[in-house]
């Protein structure tokens, strides 16, 4: 008897551990099936195609993001609202880590999302791995018509638009009106000699500071000298003489700017003892809490020793299409699209978080026209460069920051470290075929 | 019948080895499979075998730089076991010294460190030790008058301050394992050895370490597996991205890492943790063969 019980606990185990094994019908498990015309899809999109007398059934569109939930949240209230009387809803829903998510859900119909919000540059990314879907496919060109080109353009890649641009951000330069002795300056030198007139490292006070060792806060040095971290085509331009220059030129400032990593250049400003800081407006909510005055320069203002302004990179954060739902919910994205593209977004977000929004409507509005960040991100979108949106982007921040962390960090000779990390660059992206 | 009874422990078993056979022998094949293919970014969905080719391009990898990384895990891992099992011998000791008043709450605060989720540790080590601003090492040298230093900027501070970091999370199994092993020591050896004149060292000498050696051992060898493949404390204190701290060390893992797994050529990913698995699994059957013989 116990042998037989044991024996039907045993099956039962076994049992109950395989069911999770199961698949569920509607589950689009590969490229071929999501991007196919598969019988469950063309179901469910016959059953969402909108019939004259028909009541139409509520659609939700679900969008994974790892930005702000604040950011999130006054989209999805306006789009909410604005399409309420369609039936249509979206829901964000945070990830971190999203590329990765991405890479393993982006064309699972079940699990996955059935849009991304996302900055422009994973875009290459996307469009190579198979899951993002032009924007054509859903929507019309018009629905482009009212945004500023430089966040169509960064939503480009190999000549077809993937990305539908919300809102963008670049670096600035933000300083604490309480600290800051006299005008800020118009120049790099200018600047520089305040810096060290005004920073006593020993007693951890600084008059600038900025992640000096991270490629994206570097940029503006290395594009502003004609530098690259990677071109158009592919090549990573570390070694380049011009990068070469600005990596040497940030040097100094670096060796004036406290350790340069995230948290503490930001806790350092937020304590009042940094008078300025090199950052984007992701960071103005704690500058705020912290109840600091804050004063904010567009850092295409400050011109290099080449008579160049510093050139940041934008990124846009927008929304990309993913190629499951294109078959599922086509019409109720090609609503959504045009509401997020739309003013009414574009000012809440201005108004409510500080963001600089794609539609150029927006910027008509009073309040919004007289914001001092967004002017500033505008101002500087004008001369910054969209960071690159190609697959290679990805693998060359290690490098990039290998370099800076080599030469502010550790005081190797910049010629030698960015001929290594150039070297490092070119086998990473070797490695990605 | 006999065939019955044979077959009846299998089917016992059966459950558990359908578990273990999902868990842990499936991901290793599937691994394996990916090694045989092109799997990467432009090939995510429609991949296909494509032999050993992986295997010949991760092998051209073990280059003076892979050479380096082994090098430097052979010497952590040595450092660290010995520090470790010698600091965790003399603790344990201590902590079974006749008449010690309040030796659980020691043991529970020991505890505290092994108790603390790896990353918050390491986080909360860069930035209140190791940070030139607010860590407590530079607020200290600070207030001597002393200029700050960068702990992680440099390869030989950094080493050291990894295995400081993984001493005090990893001390607290050890000493906890010796702790145990030290209560089954029979304490009429020591009297008897007093008797016959044998001071601390003699007792510990020819009594202790023999008679935790056998009981160790599995403690020991799991521990030196774990630091051999320590990824997190080195990944995490210098090459966070974003936060790169200057220095340059590699482990054969943080070097397997950054040379093939954050390409997304998963073909050449998953034949490089073949090779690394191959090599664990080589060190494990020697490790084994060790302990039979003695």
């Amino acid at each position: 008897m116990k042998r037989i019980l044991s024996m039907i606990v045993c099956g039962c185990l076994a049992a109950g551990m395989l069911t999770g094994c199961g698949s569920r019908n509607n589950v689009a498990d590969t490229a071929q099936e999501a991007g196919g015309a598969e019988e469950e899809n063309t179901v469910e999109a016959v059953e969402n195609t909108e019939v004259p007398g028909e009541e139409t059934e509520p659609v939700e569109v679900k969008i994974w993001h790892d930005g702000d939930e604040a950011i999130m949240g006054k989209i999805e209230a306006t789009v909410n609202e604005a399409l309420k009387d369609q039936q249509i809803s979206i829901s964000f829903e945070k990830k971190s880590g999203l590329t990765d998510q991405l890479q393993l859900y982006g064309n699972d119909a079940a699990n996955g999302p059935d849009l991304y919000f996302y900055a422009h540059d994973t875009l290459g990314t996307f469009v190579e791995m198979g899951i993002a879907a032009p924007i054509s496919d859903v929507a019309g060109e018009d629905v482009f018509s009212g945004l500023l080109p430089m966040t169509v353009e960064a939503g480009t890649y190999k000549d077809v638009q993937y990305f539908m641009p919300v809102y963008f951000e670049t670096l600035l330069f933000m300083y604490n009106k309480a600290l800051w002795e006299g005008e800020v300056p118009e120049t790099t030198e200018e600047l520089y000699a305040y810096m060290e007139a005004h920073t006593d490292t020993g007693a951890g006070t600084y008059a600038v500071v900025n992640q000096h060792s991270t490629a994206y806060n570097v940029a503006p040095f290395i594009n502003g000298f004609g530098g690259a971290v990677i071109d158009k085509n592919g090549q990573p331009g570390l070694n380049l003489a011009q990068t070469i220059e600005a990596v040497e030129y940030n040097k100094k400032f670096a060796a004036l700017q406290a350790d340069g990593d995230y948290n503490t250049v930001t806790t350092l400003f937020n304590e009042g003892k940094a008078a300025a800081i090199i950052g984007g407006p992701w960071l103005v909510s704690g500058i705020k809490e912290a109840g600091i005055d804050l004063g904010i320069k567009s850092l295409s203002d400050f011109k290099l020793p080449n008579g160049n302004g510093l050139a940041p990179f934008s990124g846009v954060q927008g929304v990309g299409v993913l190629k499951h739902a294109v078959d599922e919910k086509k019409d109720a994205i090609a609503q959504v699209l045009k509401v997020m593209a739309g003013r009414e977004v574009g000012e809440a977000l201005a108004l409510g978080s500080n963001c600089a929004p794609a539609n150029m409507e927006a910027y008509a509005n009073p309040e919004v026209e007289a914001n001092e960040m967004i002017i500033a991100i505008k101002e500087t979108a004008e001369t910054a460069q969209p960071m690159p949106n190609i697959p290679e982007m990805s693998v060359m921040w290690g490098p990039a920051e290998g370099l800076l962390a080599a030469v502010n960090k550790s005081g190797e000779d910049v010629k030698t470290a960015a001929e290594r990390c150039q070297q490092d660059a070119l086998t990473a992206i070797a490695d990605m075929q | 019948m006999k065939k019955r009874k044979k077959l009846i422990p299998w089917l016992q078993s059966m459950p558990a080895m359908i578990l273990i056979a999902i868990i842990i022998v499936f991901p290793v094949l599937y691994t394996g499979y990916i090694s045989l293919t092109n799997m990467n970014l432009y090939h995510w969905f429609d991949f296909k075998v494509i032999g050993l080719s992986n295997y010949a391009r991760a092998l051209t990898k073990v280059d003076s730089g892979f050479l380096s990384a082994l090098l430097t895990t052979i010497l952590w891992t040595v450092f660290n076991m010995v520090i470790q099992v010698s600091a965790a011998f003399f603790i344990a000791l201590g902590l079974n010294t006749e008449g010690l008043k309040i030796g659980r709450i020691y043991k529970t605060l020991l505890m505290f460190p092994w108790a603390m989720p790896s990353y918050i540790s390491i986080l909360l080590w860069r930035v209140g030790i190791f940070n030139t601003e607010f860590g407590l090492v530079n607020k200290v040298l600070v207030s001597m008058g002393l200029e700050k230093v960068n702990f992680l900027s440099r390869n030989v501070p950094a080493f050291l301050s990894c295995m400081v970091l993984n001493l005090w999370m990893a001390l607290p199994f050890m000493i906890m394992t010796i702790d145990g092993a030290l209560q089954s020591i029979d304490k009429s050896s020591y009297e008897s050895a007093q008797m016959e004149g044998a001071g601390f060292w003699a007792k510990h000498f020819h009594i202790t370490v023999p008679a935790l050696r056998v009981v160790i051992m599995p403690a020991v060898i799991m521990t030196t597996f774990t630091t051999f493949k320590q990824f997190d404390i080195i990944y995490l204190l210098t090459m966070q991205k974003g936060a790169l701290s200057g220095a340059s060390l590699q482990t054969i893992i943080t070097y397997a890492h950054q040379n093939a797994f954050v390409s997304n050529n998963y073909g050449l990913s998953s034949a490089v943790s073949i090779i690394i698995f191959g090599i664990i699994i080589l060190f494990s059957l020697w490790t084994n063969r060790s302990i039979k013989e003695d």
